[in-house]
C-alpha cells in the first residue's frame, strides 16, 4: 500500500492491546454502573455517565482502530457528517413525539 | 499496469463478447450502462404515461365510468411510483453514468462492476414491481367492520394501490390484506438498494477519479449536481430502507410498528417516509438543474454567471432539503412549534433556489442566444420551474397549506416542478448530448415541434389543476359529481394530457429517425465549453485517447477562445487545428489502453433479488422459503465469485 | 465488492485509496440506517399498556455484557490482522482474520441464545408481542445481520488466503475495508449496549 501512506505512523500491536485493555475496563465500569443504579443510586447521575462512557469507547475505536486519527481529514468529515446528521435528524423526530422530554424528566 | 494476479479461475469462463446481447448483459462500460438505464427508464416513462392517460380518461367528465375506485387507486399509485422511481431517478442515473465520467476526464466510474450491479438490481426491481399486475391480490380489511377497499378481480385494479407514499396503517396488514403492497414495499426496497450502490460509486468516482487539474471548483455544474444527488441518496435511502423493512415486517412477521390498534404509530411512518421523501424531490430536480446549467452557457455563448454561487446554492438546497420534511405533515397534527419551525425552514429553501434562477438569467443576459431545441427546453425549464417553485412557497405558509393539502393544487405544484422542471431539463439534456451517443444530431424541426406541443400540453394539463384545487377538488378522487362544476377544466386537463402524449410521439419518431439518418454532428457541434466535447462522437470505447489535463473551468472553451479587451470571446487562430488534434488522438490512442473486462456476476447478483423478493412474499407457501434460500445462495455465490475475479483480464488491450 | 477502473495513469485525486474511501462513504450512510432503528426502539419502549413482557424486563445483563465484551475484543483481533497485512505478515494476517471471524460467531451464537430465551420465556416475548419488542428484535436483528455479513466477508478473505497462499492489498476484497466495516459494526453495538440494555 503505497498510495495511502499514513500521515502519522499507526500504533504498534502493543499499543493496540493497551487500547483494548482500556476499552475492556470502560465496559466493566459501565456494567458496574448498571448495578449501582439497580442498588438505588439516582439514574440522573448514572445515565449521563453511561452515555459519556459509551461516547468515549466509540471515539477510541473510531480514532485508533479505524485510524481516523491517522487519516486525511476528508474521512473524519464523512464520518462526522453521517454521525452528526443522523443524531440531529432523529433528535428532532423524537422531539416532535415528546420522547426527549420524557427521557429528561 | 496490467493486472498481476493469476488468471481468473472462477466458475465461468470470462465473457468476451463486445457486440450482441451478451455484450450488453455482461458490460461494465459506464456508457453502455448509461444507455441501458436510459432506454429502460424511457420504457417505464411510457408505461407511467399510459397510466396517466387512463386516469385522465376517467376524469375527463363528471361521473367517469372508465375505471372503478380500486382501479383508479391502483392507476394513480403506479403512475406516481413509476414516474419517480422507474423514470426520473433512473434517467438521472443514465445521465450520471454516461456523462459524469466524461466530464471529469475519467475512463470509467470507480467501480465498474458495482455500476453494472446497480443497473441490474434496478431492472429486476422494476420487473418485480410491475409483476404485481400479474400476481398481486387485493382483499377487504381484516377483522370485521373496517372501512376500506374491496377485492378487485380486474388485473388493472390488482396492483400497488396505497399511493406512492403508502401511508400507514392504510397500507398495513390490517387494511390491505392482499399481496399488492408487499410488492410495493419490497420492490421499492430493491430499487433503493440499486440507487444506494450507485450513490457510493458516484461519490467515490467524483472524489477520486478526476483528471489532472480537475479541481473541485473546476468541475462542470452537472458533475456538482451529480455529487449532491449522490449524497442525498446516500443519506436518505437508509431511512426509507428502515421504514420499508418495518412495513414488510408488519405485513410478513406480525410486528406492530404501524398497527395503531396495538400501540403502533401512524405518524412515525410519515416522519420516516418524508425524511426520505423530501430529499427525494431534490434528487429528482437537481440533475435537471445541472443539465440546464450546462446548456444555458453554451447557447448564450457566455460563461455561467456566478459559477461558485450556483454550486454553493445546489449544495445548500441539498443540505436544507434534509430539514424540511415535516412540511408534508402540516395537516397531521404535529405541534404548532414544529409547524412554525418547518414552515420557516421551508421558506429558506427559496433562497438558494432563487440564487440559481437569478444566475441562469444572468447567464443569458446580454448573451448571443441561439434558440436551438435544447435551449428551448432549458428556457421552458426555467420558466415552468419558477411557477412551480412559487406555488411551492405558498405551501410553506401553514394555514394556507391546510387549505391546499390533498387538493389538486398540490398536484399542480409538483407537476410544475417535476414535469415542467425535471422532465424539461431531461429533454434538454437528451437533445444536447444526443451527438455523444450517436455522432448524429436530432432533427431541429421535429425537436421544436416536440417542444411547443409539450410546452402547451403541459400548461393545459397542470395549469387548470391550480384552480381546480383551490375550488376544492380533492386529490386522488376517482370521480366527481356534475354539480361541482369541475367538468370544464377537467376536460381541458385531459386534452392537455393527450397533447403531451402526442409530443412524446413526435420525440420518439425524431429519435428513431435521427439515430439512423440524422445529420452528422462532427466532434463539437454546439461549440461547447466542457471536456466531454473534446473527444470524438460517438464516444470511443476508451473515452479519452490521452488522459486529459485541465487548466481551467470550461477548459475546452478556453482551448478554442481568447477574450478581447471587453471580455468578448475571440476564436483563436489555431482553434480548428486544436479540434483536429483532439479528434485524432481520440480516434487513435497513442498508447495501449486497458479497460475493465465484462463480467457475468453483476447480472447474476441482480437477478437474485427477484428470487429473494418473491421468496419473502410467498414464504408461507411451500415453495417460498426454498426460493428465498435459492436467492440468498445465488447472491452470496455471485458476490464471492465476483471478489475472486480480477477486475481486468490480461491481454485486454484495446488497439485502435 | 471491490474493483477499480484502473489504467496506467490511475491516481486518486484525494490521496485516499478508492475502496477505502467507498467504504467510508457507505458507513456514513449506515448511521442513518441504525439511527432510525434506535429511534424506533426509544419511541416504543416507553409506550406501556400493551401485552407484556417488554424487552427491558427480559435483559440478562451479565450475559449480554460478556457477548459485548467478545465483540469489542474482535475489534482488537481485526486491527491486528490489518496491522499484519500492512507488514505483509501472511501467517499473522490469516490467524487474526480467523480469530475475528470466530469471535464474531461467538457473538452471533450469544444473540441466537438470547432470542431463543426470550421467545421460550413464559409468557413469551416474540416480535409480535408489543411494539417495543418489535423494535428491539428488528434493531438487534439487523445488527446481527451486519455481523453475519462481516463474518462471511472475513471467511471469504481467509478462504482466498488459503487458496492463493497469500492475501494481496492490491486486488480483490480489501482487508482494510472489511476491517473498517467490522469496527463500525462494533461501535454500533457500543451504542446499542448502552442505550438499549443499560439505560432503562
Amino acid at each position: 500500500m503505497t498510495t495511502d501512506a499514513p500521515i502519522k505512523p499507526h500504533p504498534s500491536p502493543k499499543q493496540y492491546v493497551q487500547i483494548a485493555v482500556i476499552l475492556a475496563v470502560l465496559t466493566g465500569v459501565e456494567v458496574g454502573l448498571y448495578y449501582i443504579e439497580q442498588a438505588g443510586v439516582s439514574s440522573r447521575i448514572v445515565y449521563p455517565t453511561l452515555i459519556v462512557l459509551a461516547a468515549l469507547k466509540f471515539v477510541i475505536v473510531v480514532a485508533f482502530y479505524m485510524h481516523v486519527r491517522y487519516e486525511k481529514s476528508l474521512i473524519a468529515r464523512f464520518f462526522t457528517v453521517g454521525f452528526v446528521g443522523a443524531l440531529m435528524l432523529y433528535t428532532v423526530v423524537l422531539g416532535t413525539f415528546g420522547v426527549l422530554a420524557a427521557l429528561g424528566g | 499496469m496490467a493486472s498481476t494476479t493469476a488468471p481468473a479461475s472462477t466458475i465461468f469462463r470470462r465473457p468476451k463478447q463486445t457486440s450482441g446481447w451478451m455484450s450488453w448483459l455482461t458490460t461494465v462500460d459506464h456508457k453502455k450502462i448509461g444507455i441501458m438505464y436510459g432506454y429502460s427508464a424511457f420504457f417505464f416513462f411510457i408505461l407511467g404515461g399510459l397510466e396517466a392517460l387512463i386516469l385522465r380518461l376517467q376524469l375527463a367528465g363528471p361521473n367517469g365510468t372508465v375505471l372503478d375506485a380500486n382501479e383508479y387507486n391502483a392507476m394513480f399509485t403506479m403512475h406516481g411510483t413509476t414516474m419517480i422511481f422507474l423514470f426520473v431517478m433512473p434517467v438521472g442515473a443514465a445521465f450520471f453514468n454516461y456523462m459524469m465520467p466524461l466530464m471529469i476526464g475519467a475512463r470509467d466510474v470507480a467501480f465498474p462492476r458495482m455500476n453494472a450491479l446497480s443497473f441490474w438490481i434496478f431492472i429486476f426491481g422494476g420487473i418485480f414491481l410491475y409483476s404485481s399486475f400479474l400476481f398481486g391480490t387485493t382483499g377487504p380489511p381484516a377483522g370485521g367492520n373496517l372501512p376500506g377497499g374491496a377485492t378487485d378481480a380486474s388485473w388493472l385494479g390488482s396492483t400497488i394501490n396505497g399511493g406512492w407514499f403508502m401511508y400507514q396503517p392504510n397500507a398495513g396488514p390490517r387494511f390491505s390484506t392482499g399481496t399488492v403492497l408487499d410488492f410495493g414495499a419490497i420492490g421499492l426496497q430493491i430499487l433503493g438498494l440499486a440507487s444506494l450502490i450507485s450513490a457510493v460509486n458516484f461519490i467515490a468516482t467524483i472524489f477520486n477519479m478526476r483528471a489532472k487539474g480537475m479541481k473541485l471548483l473546476r468541475m462542470p455544474v452537472f458533475v456538482w449536481m451529480t455529487l449532491v444527488v449522490a449524497f442525498l441518496l446516500l443519506f436518505s435511502l437508509p431511512i426509507i430502507a428502515v421504514a420499508l423493512f418495518m412495513v414488510t415486517f408488519d405485513r410478513q412477521l406480525g410486528t406492530l410498528f404501524f398497527d395503531t390498534f396495538q400501540g403502533g404509530d401512524a405518524i412515525l411512518w410519515q416522519h420516516l417516509f418524508w425524511l426520505f421523501g423530501h430529499p427525494e424531490v431534490y434528487i429528482l430536480i437537481l440533475p435537471a438543474m445541472g443539465i440546464v446549467s450546462e446548456t444555458l452557457p453554451v447557447f448564450s455563448r457566455k460563461p455561467l454567471f456566478g459559477y461558485p454561487a450556483v454550486v454553493f446554492a445546489g449544495a445548500a438546497i441539498g443540505f436544507l432539503g434534509f430539514g424540511v420534511w415535516a412540511h408534508h405533515m402540516f395537516a397531521s397534527g404535529i405541534t404548532p412549534v414544529a409547524q412554525a419551525a418547518f414552515g420557516l425552514a421551508t421558506m429558506t429553501i427559496a433562497v438558494p433556489t432563487g440564487i440559481k434562477i437569478f444566475n441562469w438569467m444572468g447567464t443569458m443576459w446580454m448573451g448571443k442566444i441561439k434558440f436551438t431545441t435544447p435551449m428551448l427546453f432549458s428556457l421552458g425549464f426555467v420558466a415552468l420551474f419558477v411557477i412551480g417553485g412559487l406555488s411551492g412557497v405558498t405551501h410553506s405558509i401553514v394555514p394556507a397549506d391546510w387549505q391546499q393539502t390533498d387538493t389538486y393544487y398540490i398536484v399542480a405544484h409538483f407537476h410544475y416542478v417535476l414535469f415542467g422542471g425535471a422532465i424539461f431539463g431531461i429533454f434538454a439534456g437528451l437533445y444536447y448530448w444526443f451527438p455523444k451517443l450517436t455522432g448524429r444530431m436530432l432533427s431541429e424541426r421535429l425537436g421544436k415541434l416536440h417542444f411547443w406541443l409539450m410546452f402547451v400540453g403541459m400548461n393545459l394539463t397542470f395549469g387548470p389543476m391550480h384552480w381546480l384545487g383551490l375550488q376544492g377538488m380533492v386529490r386522488r378522487t376517482w370521480k366527481y359529481p356534475e354539480e361541482y362544476n369541475f367538468g370544464t377544466w377537467n376536460m381541458v386537463v385531459t386534452v392537455g394530457a393527450y397533447t403531451i402524449a402526442l409530443s412524446i410521439l413526435v420525440f420518439m419518431i425524431n429519435w428513431v429517425r435521427s439515430k439512423r439518418r440524422g445529420a452528422e454532428s462532427g466532434m463539437d457541434p454546439w461549440d461547447a465549453r466542457t471536456i466531454e466535447w473534446s473527444i470524438p462522437n460517438p464516444t470511443p470505447e476508451w473515452n479519452f485517447g490521452v488522459n486529459p489535463e485541465v487548466q481551467a473551468l470550461d477548459d475546452w472553451w478556453h482551448r478554442k477562445y481568447d477574450e478581447d479587451d471587453e471580455g468578448r470571446p475571440v476564436r483563436k487562430a489555431e482553434a480548428d487545428a486544436t479540434i483536429a488534434q483532439f479528434h485524432d488522438q481520440g480516434v487513435n490512442p497513442p498508447a495501449p489502453i486497458h479497460l475493465p473486462s465484462p463480467s457475468y456476476f453483476p447480472f447474476l447478483a441482480g437477478s437474485a433479488f427477484l428470487a429473494i423478493g418473491y421468496g419473502v412474499i410467498y414464504h408461507t407457501k411451500g415453495w417460498g422459503l426454498p426460493l428465498l434460500a435459492f436467492g440468498v445462495i445465488l447472491l452470496l455465490s455471485s458476490m464471492i465469485g465476483w471478489s475472486l475475479e480480477p477486475i481486468e483480464e490480461e491481454h485486454e488491450e484495446v488497439h485502435a | 465488492m471491490s474493483d477499480i477502473a484502473h489504467d496506467e495513469h490511475l491516481h486518486e485525486s484525494t490521496g485516499i485509496e478508492t475502496r477505502k474511501l467507498a467504504m467510508w462513504i457507505f458507513l456514513s450512510s449506515e448511521f442513518m440506517f441504525f439511527g432510525a432503528l434506535i429511534s424506533n426502539y426509544l419511541l416504543f419502549k416507553g409506550r406501556v399498556g400493551y401485552p407484556e413482557p417488554y424487552p427491558s424486563e427480559m435483559f440478562d445483563i451479565p450475559f449480554t455484557s460478556v457477548s459485548s465484551f467478545v465483540l469489542l475484543m474482535s475489534s482488537l483481533t481485526m486491527v491486528l490482522a490489518d496491522h499484519a497485512i500492512h507488514r505483509d505478515d501472511q501467517r499473522a494476517t490469516r490467524t487474526w482474520i480467523v480469530a475475528t471471524a470466530l469471535l464474531g460467531m461467538v457473538f452471533l451464537s450469544g444473540q441466537a441464545f438470547e432470542f431463543t430465551e426470550f421467545v421460550l420465556h413464559d409468557p413469551p416475548m416474540k416480535i409480535s408481542t408489543n411494539p417495543a419488542a418489535s423494535a428491539f428484535f428488528t434493531l438487534t436483528g439487523f445488527h446481527g445481520m451486519h455481523v453475519l455479513i462481516g463474518v462471511i466477508m472475513l471467511l471469504t478473505l481467509a478462504g482466498t488466503s488459503f487458496r492463493k497462499g497469500r492475501l494481496s492489498t492490491a486486488t480483490g476484497l480489501n482487508l482494510e475495508s472489511v476491517a473498517l466495516y467490522w469496527h463500525f459494526v462494533d461501535i454500533i453495538w457500543i451504542v446499542i449496549f448502552t442505550v438499549v440494555y443499560l439505560i432503562k
